[in-house]
Protein backbone atom coordinates (compact mmCIF):
# COMPACT_ATOMS: atom_id res chain seq x y z
CA UNK A 1 0.00 0.00 0.00
CA UNK A 2 2.96 2.59 1.31
CA UNK A 3 4.68 1.32 -2.04
CA UNK A 4 1.43 2.26 -3.80
CA UNK A 5 1.13 5.69 -2.59
CA UNK A 6 5.47 6.51 -3.85
CA UNK A 7 4.15 5.73 -7.51
CA UNK A 8 3.61 9.59 -9.67
CA UNK A 9 0.03 10.38 -10.39
CA UNK A 10 -0.13 11.25 -13.99
CA UNK A 11 0.57 14.94 -13.50
CA UNK A 12 3.79 13.60 -11.69
CA UNK A 13 4.74 11.27 -14.88
CA UNK A 14 4.16 14.24 -17.15
CA UNK A 15 6.69 16.25 -15.41
CA UNK A 16 9.02 13.18 -15.23
CA UNK A 17 8.56 12.90 -19.32
CA UNK A 18 9.76 16.80 -19.63
CA UNK A 19 12.62 17.05 -16.77
CA UNK A 20 13.65 13.50 -15.61
CA UNK A 21 15.68 12.87 -18.84
CA UNK A 22 16.83 14.81 -21.78
CA UNK A 23 15.04 15.21 -24.97
CA UNK A 24 16.65 13.72 -27.69
CA UNK A 25 17.82 16.83 -29.95
CA UNK A 26 15.77 16.16 -33.23
CA UNK A 27 12.11 16.60 -30.73
CA UNK A 28 13.61 19.62 -29.54
CA UNK A 29 14.63 20.86 -32.56
CA UNK A 30 11.17 20.29 -34.33
CA UNK A 31 9.73 22.30 -31.44
CA UNK A 32 12.11 24.85 -31.97
CA UNK A 33 12.00 25.07 -35.35
CA UNK A 34 7.83 25.51 -34.53
CA UNK A 35 8.47 28.23 -32.60
CA UNK A 36 10.74 30.10 -35.10
CA UNK A 37 7.86 30.08 -37.48
CA UNK A 38 5.36 31.61 -34.64
CA UNK A 39 7.90 34.22 -34.06
CA UNK A 40 7.82 35.42 -37.77
CA UNK A 41 4.30 34.73 -38.30
CA UNK A 42 3.67 37.81 -35.53
CA UNK A 43 6.65 39.28 -36.27
CA UNK A 44 10.10 37.93 -37.23
CA UNK A 45 12.38 35.26 -37.07
CA UNK A 46 14.89 33.80 -34.12
CA UNK A 47 17.90 35.98 -33.94
CA UNK A 48 19.99 36.09 -31.12
CA UNK A 49 23.09 38.17 -32.01
CA UNK A 50 21.13 41.00 -31.93
CA UNK A 51 19.64 40.72 -28.55
CA UNK A 52 23.25 39.87 -27.33
CA UNK A 53 24.49 43.03 -28.86
CA UNK A 54 21.33 44.97 -27.15
CA UNK A 55 22.33 44.22 -23.84
CA UNK A 56 26.42 45.07 -24.73
CA UNK A 57 24.59 48.77 -25.86
CA UNK A 58 23.07 49.75 -22.60
CA UNK A 59 26.08 48.32 -20.43
CA UNK A 60 27.89 50.68 -22.27
CA UNK A 61 25.19 53.18 -22.02
CA UNK A 62 24.79 52.41 -17.84
CA UNK A 63 29.07 52.74 -18.35
CA UNK A 64 28.83 56.09 -20.54
CA UNK A 65 31.00 55.76 -23.15
CA UNK A 66 30.94 55.09 -27.26
CA UNK A 67 28.11 57.89 -27.31
CA UNK A 68 25.63 55.13 -27.03
CA UNK A 69 22.95 57.09 -24.93
CA UNK A 70 20.20 56.45 -27.46
CA UNK A 71 20.72 52.67 -27.16
CA UNK A 72 16.86 50.78 -26.98
CA UNK A 73 16.76 49.82 -23.60
CA UNK A 74 16.50 45.93 -23.19
CA UNK A 75 13.03 45.82 -21.59
CA UNK A 76 11.76 47.84 -25.10
CA UNK A 77 14.28 45.27 -27.20
CA UNK A 78 12.16 42.76 -28.75
CA UNK A 79 15.52 40.53 -29.42
CA UNK A 80 17.04 41.56 -26.09
CA UNK A 81 13.77 40.72 -24.30
CA UNK A 82 14.00 36.71 -26.27
CA UNK A 83 17.55 36.29 -25.59
CA UNK A 84 16.98 37.50 -21.25
CA UNK A 85 13.98 35.05 -21.22
CA UNK A 86 15.60 32.34 -23.29
CA UNK A 87 18.37 32.20 -20.45
CA UNK A 88 15.53 32.52 -17.89
CA UNK A 89 13.71 29.38 -19.63
CA UNK A 90 16.60 27.31 -19.70
CA UNK A 91 17.38 28.39 -16.03
CA UNK A 92 13.70 27.24 -15.52
CA UNK A 93 14.59 23.93 -17.02
CA UNK A 94 17.72 23.20 -15.47
CA UNK A 95 16.35 24.10 -11.99
CA UNK A 96 12.98 21.80 -12.76
CA UNK A 97 14.99 18.95 -13.45
CA UNK A 98 17.64 19.51 -10.91
CA UNK A 99 20.37 19.92 -13.18
CA UNK A 100 21.32 23.81 -11.91
CA UNK A 101 24.17 24.17 -10.30
CA UNK A 102 26.98 27.18 -10.65
CA UNK A 103 30.25 25.49 -12.30
CA UNK A 104 33.52 27.64 -12.25
CA UNK A 105 36.03 25.77 -14.40
CA UNK A 106 39.81 26.08 -14.26
CA UNK A 107 41.43 29.17 -15.44
CA UNK A 108 42.25 28.16 -18.80
CA UNK A 109 38.28 27.57 -19.55
CA UNK A 110 37.37 30.76 -18.44
CA UNK A 111 39.45 32.32 -20.48
CA UNK A 112 38.93 30.39 -23.88
CA UNK A 113 35.19 31.09 -23.17
CA UNK A 114 35.93 34.57 -23.16
CA UNK A 115 38.13 34.71 -26.42
CA UNK A 116 35.48 32.58 -28.13
CA UNK A 117 32.68 34.88 -27.07
CA UNK A 118 34.39 37.74 -28.16
CA UNK A 119 34.92 36.40 -31.82
CA UNK A 120 31.81 35.07 -32.16
CA UNK A 121 30.57 38.65 -31.22
CA UNK A 122 33.29 39.92 -34.23
CA UNK A 123 32.12 36.99 -36.83
CA UNK A 124 28.02 38.45 -36.22
CA UNK A 125 29.00 41.43 -36.42
CA UNK A 126 30.82 40.72 -39.75
CA UNK A 127 28.68 38.28 -41.15
CA UNK A 128 24.70 40.20 -40.16
CA UNK A 129 24.17 37.13 -37.72
CA UNK A 130 25.00 34.73 -35.71
CA UNK A 131 24.28 30.54 -36.41
CA UNK A 132 20.59 31.59 -35.52
CA UNK A 133 20.46 34.42 -37.75
CA UNK A 134 22.20 33.65 -39.93
CA UNK A 135 21.93 29.93 -40.37
CA UNK A 136 18.86 28.52 -37.98
CA UNK A 137 16.53 31.14 -39.69
CA UNK A 138 18.75 32.29 -42.61
CA UNK A 139 18.17 29.15 -44.42
CA UNK A 140 14.43 28.47 -43.84
CA UNK A 141 14.91 32.38 -45.13
CA UNK A 142 16.28 31.24 -48.40
CA UNK A 143 18.72 33.21 -48.26
CA UNK A 144 21.75 32.75 -50.29
CA UNK A 145 23.82 34.42 -47.86
CA UNK A 146 23.16 31.60 -45.28
CA UNK A 147 24.62 29.06 -47.70
CA UNK A 148 27.60 30.99 -47.46
CA UNK A 149 27.65 31.23 -44.06
CA UNK A 150 27.07 28.04 -43.20
CA UNK A 151 30.23 27.07 -45.71
CA UNK A 152 32.72 29.69 -43.49
CA UNK A 153 31.00 27.78 -40.29
CA UNK A 154 31.95 24.47 -41.68
CA UNK A 155 35.64 25.71 -42.08
CA UNK A 156 35.69 27.76 -39.08
CA UNK A 157 34.57 25.28 -36.98
CA UNK A 158 36.49 22.40 -38.33
CA UNK A 159 39.97 24.53 -37.53
CA UNK A 160 39.06 25.56 -34.65
CA UNK A 161 38.91 21.62 -33.24
CA UNK A 162 42.53 21.42 -35.06
CA UNK A 163 43.74 23.90 -32.34
CA UNK A 164 41.29 22.10 -29.61
CA UNK A 165 43.33 18.88 -30.02
CA UNK A 166 46.40 20.32 -30.66
CA UNK A 167 45.59 22.35 -26.81
CA UNK A 168 44.80 19.27 -25.16
CA UNK A 169 47.80 17.34 -26.48
CA UNK A 170 50.63 19.95 -26.12
CA UNK A 171 48.92 21.97 -23.12
CA UNK A 172 46.86 19.44 -21.07
CA UNK A 173 46.88 21.48 -17.87
CA UNK A 174 45.37 24.37 -19.82
CA UNK A 175 42.19 22.19 -19.47
CA UNK A 176 42.79 21.22 -15.93
CA UNK A 177 43.27 22.41 -12.78
CA UNK A 178 41.02 23.70 -9.69
CA UNK A 179 37.13 23.98 -10.32
CA UNK A 180 34.40 24.42 -8.27
CA UNK A 181 30.51 23.36 -8.22
CA UNK A 182 28.07 25.42 -5.96
CA UNK A 183 24.42 25.08 -5.02
CA UNK A 184 23.82 21.94 -6.98
CA UNK A 185 20.13 19.82 -7.06
CA UNK A 186 22.07 16.45 -5.80
CA UNK A 187 19.49 14.67 -3.79
CA UNK A 188 16.22 15.25 -1.99
CA UNK A 189 18.15 18.21 -0.37
CA UNK A 190 17.74 19.63 -3.97
CA UNK A 191 14.33 20.09 -4.09
CA UNK A 192 14.51 23.64 -3.40
CA UNK A 193 15.60 23.97 -6.99
CA UNK A 194 12.01 22.52 -8.13
CA UNK A 195 10.68 25.48 -5.95
CA UNK A 196 12.58 28.13 -7.75
CA UNK A 197 12.05 27.15 -10.55
CA UNK A 198 7.90 27.58 -10.01
CA UNK A 199 8.47 30.94 -8.63
CA UNK A 200 10.42 31.81 -11.72
CA UNK A 201 8.05 30.53 -14.22
CA UNK A 202 5.08 32.29 -12.41
CA UNK A 203 6.61 35.56 -12.67
CA UNK A 204 7.38 34.95 -16.62
CA UNK A 205 4.01 35.08 -17.11
CA UNK A 206 2.95 37.99 -14.78
CA UNK A 207 6.20 39.86 -16.85
CA UNK A 208 4.26 38.55 -19.92
CA UNK A 209 0.86 39.87 -18.90
CA UNK A 210 2.03 43.17 -18.20
CA UNK A 211 3.26 43.69 -21.89
CA UNK A 212 -0.06 42.39 -23.26
CA UNK A 213 -2.29 45.31 -23.24
CA UNK A 214 0.40 47.97 -25.08
CA UNK A 215 2.74 45.61 -26.53
CA UNK A 216 1.06 41.94 -27.47
CA UNK A 217 4.06 41.02 -29.62
CA UNK A 218 6.50 41.98 -26.82
CA UNK A 219 4.33 39.63 -24.72
CA UNK A 220 4.74 36.46 -26.76
CA UNK A 221 8.11 36.88 -27.76
CA UNK A 222 8.28 36.67 -23.69
CA UNK A 223 6.90 33.77 -23.78
CA UNK A 224 8.45 31.92 -26.97
CA UNK A 225 12.23 33.34 -25.64
CA UNK A 226 11.52 31.24 -22.06
CA UNK A 227 10.24 28.15 -24.11
CA UNK A 228 13.40 28.30 -26.46
CA UNK A 229 15.76 28.43 -23.36
CA UNK A 230 13.81 25.55 -21.57
CA UNK A 231 13.76 23.18 -24.25
CA UNK A 232 17.10 24.28 -25.29
CA UNK A 233 18.09 23.51 -22.24
CA UNK A 234 16.38 19.52 -21.78
CA UNK A 235 17.28 18.65 -25.24
CA UNK A 236 20.75 20.17 -25.35
CA UNK A 237 19.99 21.99 -28.61
CA UNK A 238 23.56 23.22 -30.07
CA UNK A 239 24.24 24.25 -33.48
CA UNK A 240 28.23 24.13 -32.65
CA UNK A 241 27.49 20.05 -31.56
CA UNK A 242 25.93 20.11 -34.89
CA UNK A 243 29.04 20.97 -36.94
CA UNK A 244 31.31 20.07 -34.82
CA UNK A 245 30.66 16.45 -33.48
CA UNK A 246 30.74 14.77 -37.09
CA UNK A 247 34.73 15.51 -36.88
CA UNK A 248 34.94 14.80 -33.65
CA UNK A 249 33.71 11.45 -32.25
CA UNK A 250 31.82 11.01 -35.71
CA UNK A 251 28.11 11.01 -33.82
CA UNK A 252 25.38 12.48 -36.24
CA UNK A 253 22.68 13.34 -33.56
CA UNK A 254 23.25 16.97 -33.07
CA UNK A 255 23.48 17.73 -36.83
CA UNK A 256 20.41 15.34 -37.69
CA UNK A 257 18.81 17.53 -34.72
CA UNK A 258 19.24 20.86 -35.90
CA UNK A 259 18.23 19.32 -39.51
CA UNK A 260 15.40 18.47 -38.23
CA UNK A 261 14.40 22.32 -36.71
CA UNK A 262 15.92 23.14 -40.19
CA UNK A 263 13.08 20.92 -42.26
CA UNK A 264 10.39 22.46 -40.32
CA UNK A 265 11.56 25.77 -40.52
CA UNK A 266 11.80 25.65 -44.59
CA UNK A 267 8.06 24.83 -44.68
CA UNK A 268 6.93 27.51 -42.69
CA UNK A 269 9.23 29.73 -43.68
CA UNK A 270 8.08 29.45 -47.42
CA UNK A 271 4.68 29.68 -46.69
CA UNK A 272 5.01 32.60 -44.69
CA UNK A 273 7.00 34.53 -47.43
CA UNK A 274 5.18 32.73 -50.00
CA UNK A 275 1.27 33.73 -49.17
CA UNK A 276 2.31 36.64 -47.31
CA UNK A 277 0.99 35.79 -43.69
CA UNK A 278 1.35 38.41 -41.10
CA UNK A 279 2.29 41.43 -43.71
CA UNK A 280 0.65 44.23 -41.68
CA UNK A 281 1.95 47.11 -43.11
CA UNK A 282 4.88 45.97 -44.90
CA UNK A 283 5.36 45.73 -48.54
CA UNK A 284 5.14 42.81 -50.02
CA UNK A 285 8.42 42.60 -51.34
CA UNK A 286 9.97 43.38 -47.99
CA UNK A 287 7.90 40.19 -45.94
CA UNK A 288 9.38 38.05 -48.38
CA UNK A 289 12.97 39.88 -47.63
CA UNK A 290 12.67 39.06 -44.47
CA UNK A 291 15.95 37.95 -42.82
CA UNK A 292 18.23 38.18 -46.11
CA UNK A 293 20.97 39.87 -45.09
CA UNK A 294 23.23 42.05 -47.27
CA UNK A 295 25.89 39.66 -46.81
CA UNK A 296 26.53 37.52 -50.09
CA UNK A 297 28.73 36.65 -50.38
CA UNK A 298 32.24 38.15 -48.26
CA UNK A 299 30.96 38.99 -45.26
CA UNK A 300 28.69 35.61 -45.11
CA UNK A 301 31.75 33.76 -45.86
CA UNK A 302 34.41 36.41 -43.96
CA UNK A 303 31.49 36.30 -40.92
CA UNK A 304 30.98 32.46 -40.78
CA UNK A 305 34.58 31.31 -40.70
CA UNK A 306 34.96 33.78 -37.72
CA UNK A 307 31.91 32.42 -36.06
CA UNK A 308 32.66 28.93 -36.47
CA UNK A 309 36.34 29.66 -35.01
CA UNK A 310 34.40 31.37 -31.75
CA UNK A 311 31.73 29.08 -31.01
CA UNK A 312 33.83 26.25 -31.00
CA UNK A 313 36.78 27.55 -28.66
CA UNK A 314 33.80 28.55 -26.80
CA UNK A 315 32.29 25.54 -26.89
CA UNK A 316 28.68 26.73 -27.25
CA UNK A 317 26.97 28.93 -30.33
CA UNK A 318 25.14 32.08 -29.49
CA UNK A 319 21.79 30.11 -28.75
CA UNK A 320 24.04 27.38 -26.62
CA UNK A 321 25.90 30.00 -24.67
CA UNK A 322 22.25 31.70 -23.59
CA UNK A 323 20.64 28.30 -21.84
CA UNK A 324 24.42 27.16 -19.79
CA UNK A 325 24.48 30.37 -18.90
CA UNK A 326 21.00 29.78 -17.56
CA UNK A 327 22.21 26.03 -16.49
CA UNK A 328 25.28 27.98 -14.77
CA UNK A 329 28.15 27.18 -16.86
CA UNK A 330 30.20 29.89 -15.83
CA UNK A 331 32.75 29.47 -18.48
CA UNK A 332 29.83 30.24 -21.02
CA UNK A 333 29.44 33.10 -18.45
CA UNK A 334 32.77 34.16 -20.01
CA UNK A 335 32.01 33.51 -23.60
CA UNK A 336 28.42 35.40 -23.00
CA UNK A 337 30.84 38.43 -21.18
CA UNK A 338 32.81 38.51 -24.45
CA UNK A 339 30.37 38.55 -26.35
CA UNK A 340 28.38 41.53 -24.57
CA UNK A 341 31.15 43.37 -24.37
CA UNK A 342 32.65 43.23 -27.91
CA UNK A 343 29.53 43.16 -30.52
CA UNK A 344 29.31 46.88 -29.81
CA UNK A 345 33.21 47.48 -30.26
CA UNK A 346 32.67 45.59 -33.30
CA UNK A 347 29.79 47.03 -34.78
CA UNK A 348 31.30 50.95 -34.35
CA UNK A 349 34.36 50.55 -34.59
CA UNK A 350 36.14 47.26 -35.89
CA UNK A 351 33.63 46.01 -38.39
CA UNK A 352 32.35 49.55 -40.92
CA UNK A 353 36.09 50.63 -42.06
CA UNK A 354 36.81 47.17 -43.31
CA UNK A 355 33.36 46.65 -45.21
CA UNK A 356 33.22 50.12 -46.23
CA UNK A 357 36.07 49.61 -48.32
CA UNK A 358 34.84 46.80 -49.95
CA UNK A 359 33.00 47.40 -53.30
CA UNK A 360 28.81 47.17 -52.84
CA UNK A 361 29.35 43.64 -55.41
CA UNK A 362 30.94 41.84 -52.71
CA UNK A 363 27.72 42.20 -50.41
CA UNK A 364 24.24 42.29 -51.60
CA UNK A 365 20.89 41.09 -50.69
CA UNK A 366 20.58 37.25 -52.28
CA UNK A 367 17.05 36.20 -52.26
CA UNK A 368 17.62 32.67 -53.97
CA UNK A 369 13.38 32.61 -55.38
CA UNK A 370 14.72 35.80 -57.48
CA UNK A 371 16.95 33.15 -59.02
CA UNK A 372 15.24 29.72 -59.23
CA UNK A 373 11.78 30.39 -58.47
CA UNK A 374 10.23 29.06 -55.00
CA UNK A 375 10.22 26.02 -56.15
CA UNK A 376 14.12 25.79 -57.12
CA UNK A 377 14.90 27.94 -53.68
CA UNK A 378 13.07 25.38 -51.66
CA UNK A 379 14.60 22.33 -53.63
CA UNK A 380 18.11 23.78 -53.30
CA UNK A 381 17.81 24.12 -49.20
CA UNK A 382 16.04 20.25 -48.77
CA UNK A 383 18.90 18.93 -51.18
CA UNK A 384 22.00 20.78 -49.08
CA UNK A 385 20.01 18.99 -46.19
CA UNK A 386 20.36 16.01 -47.57
CA UNK A 387 23.55 15.90 -48.71
CA UNK A 388 24.25 17.09 -45.33
CA UNK A 389 22.54 13.79 -43.87
CA UNK A 390 23.89 11.35 -46.13
CA UNK A 391 27.20 12.85 -44.55
CA UNK A 392 26.78 13.01 -41.61
CA UNK A 393 25.67 9.69 -41.44
CA UNK A 394 27.79 8.13 -43.45
CA UNK A 395 30.79 9.20 -41.70
CA UNK A 396 29.09 7.92 -38.23
CA UNK A 397 29.04 4.39 -39.82
CA UNK A 398 33.11 4.70 -41.54
CA UNK A 399 34.63 7.31 -38.99
CA UNK A 400 36.42 8.66 -42.19
CA UNK A 401 36.46 12.14 -41.22
CA UNK A 402 36.47 11.60 -37.01
CA UNK A 403 39.16 12.46 -35.07
CA UNK A 404 37.91 9.56 -32.39
CA UNK B 1 29.32 -5.16 -8.31
CA UNK B 2 33.10 -3.55 -7.52
CA UNK B 3 34.61 -3.05 -10.81
CA UNK B 4 38.75 -2.67 -10.69
CA UNK B 5 39.29 0.75 -11.93
CA UNK B 6 42.34 1.33 -14.46
CA UNK B 7 42.05 4.67 -14.75
CA UNK B 8 40.19 7.99 -13.21
CA UNK B 9 39.84 10.87 -15.72
CA UNK B 10 38.87 13.54 -13.48
CA UNK B 11 36.53 16.40 -15.99
CA UNK B 12 34.93 18.63 -13.17
CA UNK B 13 34.58 21.90 -14.05
CA UNK B 14 34.89 21.42 -18.10
CA UNK B 15 32.13 21.77 -20.11
CA UNK B 16 31.45 20.33 -23.61
CA UNK B 17 33.33 19.17 -25.99
CA UNK B 18 35.85 18.83 -23.42
CA UNK B 19 34.85 15.95 -21.07
CA UNK B 20 33.74 13.67 -24.42
CA UNK B 21 37.15 14.79 -25.89
CA UNK B 22 39.16 13.93 -22.91
CA UNK B 23 37.18 10.57 -23.06
CA UNK B 24 37.93 9.70 -26.35
CA UNK B 25 41.80 10.64 -26.00
CA UNK B 26 42.00 8.73 -23.02
CA UNK B 27 40.33 5.24 -24.00
CA UNK B 28 42.47 5.39 -26.62
CA UNK B 29 45.86 4.50 -24.15
CA UNK B 30 43.73 1.82 -22.90
CA UNK B 31 44.32 -2.10 -23.49
CA UNK B 32 40.68 -3.64 -23.93
CA UNK B 33 38.34 -4.53 -21.20
CA UNK B 34 40.17 -2.45 -18.43
CA UNK B 35 38.06 0.10 -16.90
CA UNK B 36 38.43 4.06 -16.95
CA UNK B 37 36.40 5.44 -14.28
CA UNK B 38 35.22 9.08 -15.02
CA UNK B 39 33.99 12.25 -13.00
CA UNK B 40 32.08 15.31 -13.99
CA UNK B 41 30.02 17.65 -13.09
CA UNK B 42 28.99 18.66 -16.89
CA UNK B 43 25.03 17.52 -17.27
CA UNK B 44 25.72 17.39 -20.94
CA UNK B 45 27.51 13.99 -20.74
CA UNK B 46 25.00 12.29 -19.41
CA UNK B 47 23.26 11.85 -22.76
CA UNK B 48 26.40 12.13 -24.89
CA UNK B 49 28.58 9.68 -22.93
CA UNK B 50 26.23 6.88 -23.53
CA UNK B 51 25.39 7.87 -26.96
CA UNK B 52 28.85 7.63 -27.79
CA UNK B 53 29.61 4.14 -26.09
CA UNK B 54 26.89 2.89 -28.13
CA UNK B 55 28.77 3.90 -31.44
CA UNK B 56 31.94 3.01 -30.45
CA UNK B 57 31.48 -0.33 -28.91
CA UNK B 58 32.64 0.37 -25.52
CA UNK B 59 30.61 -0.40 -22.71
CA UNK B 60 29.22 2.03 -19.80
CA UNK B 61 29.09 -0.54 -16.66
CA UNK B 62 28.17 1.94 -14.50
CA UNK B 63 26.52 5.75 -13.67
CA UNK B 64 25.55 7.32 -11.36
CA UNK B 65 26.18 11.06 -8.83
CA UNK B 66 27.69 11.65 -6.25
CA UNK B 67 27.14 14.72 -4.17
CA UNK B 68 27.35 17.97 -4.98
CA UNK B 69 26.48 17.62 -8.65
CA UNK B 70 28.91 15.63 -9.68
CA UNK B 71 28.56 12.39 -12.15
CA UNK B 72 30.32 9.19 -12.02
CA UNK B 73 30.94 7.11 -14.92
CA UNK B 74 32.74 3.84 -15.12
CA UNK B 75 33.61 2.40 -18.94
CA UNK B 76 35.06 -0.46 -19.88
CA UNK B 77 36.72 -0.72 -22.96
CA UNK B 78 35.81 -3.05 -25.88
Amino acid sequence: MSEKSKEPGVLGNLFKTFFAKHWPVWVGAIVLGTLNILLFAIKSPWGASGGINNWGENVFKLVGIFGLENATPTNASLYGMLCLFLVIGSFIGALFSKEFAFRIPPKGELIKGFIGGSLMALGATFGIGCTIGAFFSGMPALSGGAIIFTIGLFIGTIIALKYLMWEMEKFPKFSSGKSYVFLSGTGKSGSWQIYLAWIVLIITFIISYQYSGNNKIMAWFIIIGMLMGLISQRSRFCIVKAFRDPFMTGEADGSVGVMAGLLIGVFGFTIIKYFGIGIGDVAARAREMTWVFPHFFFRAAIGGFVFGIGMTIAGGCAVGTLWRVGEGQVKLWASALGFILISPISKLYIVPPIVNSLPQSLDFKNYLPDYLGYPGAFALVLIIILIWYVFVKWNEKTGRFSAF
Amino acid sequence: MEYKIDQTLDCKGLSCPMPMMKLAKAMKGLKSEEILEMIGTDPGTKSDLPRWCEKSGNKLVEEGELEGGIFRFLIQKK
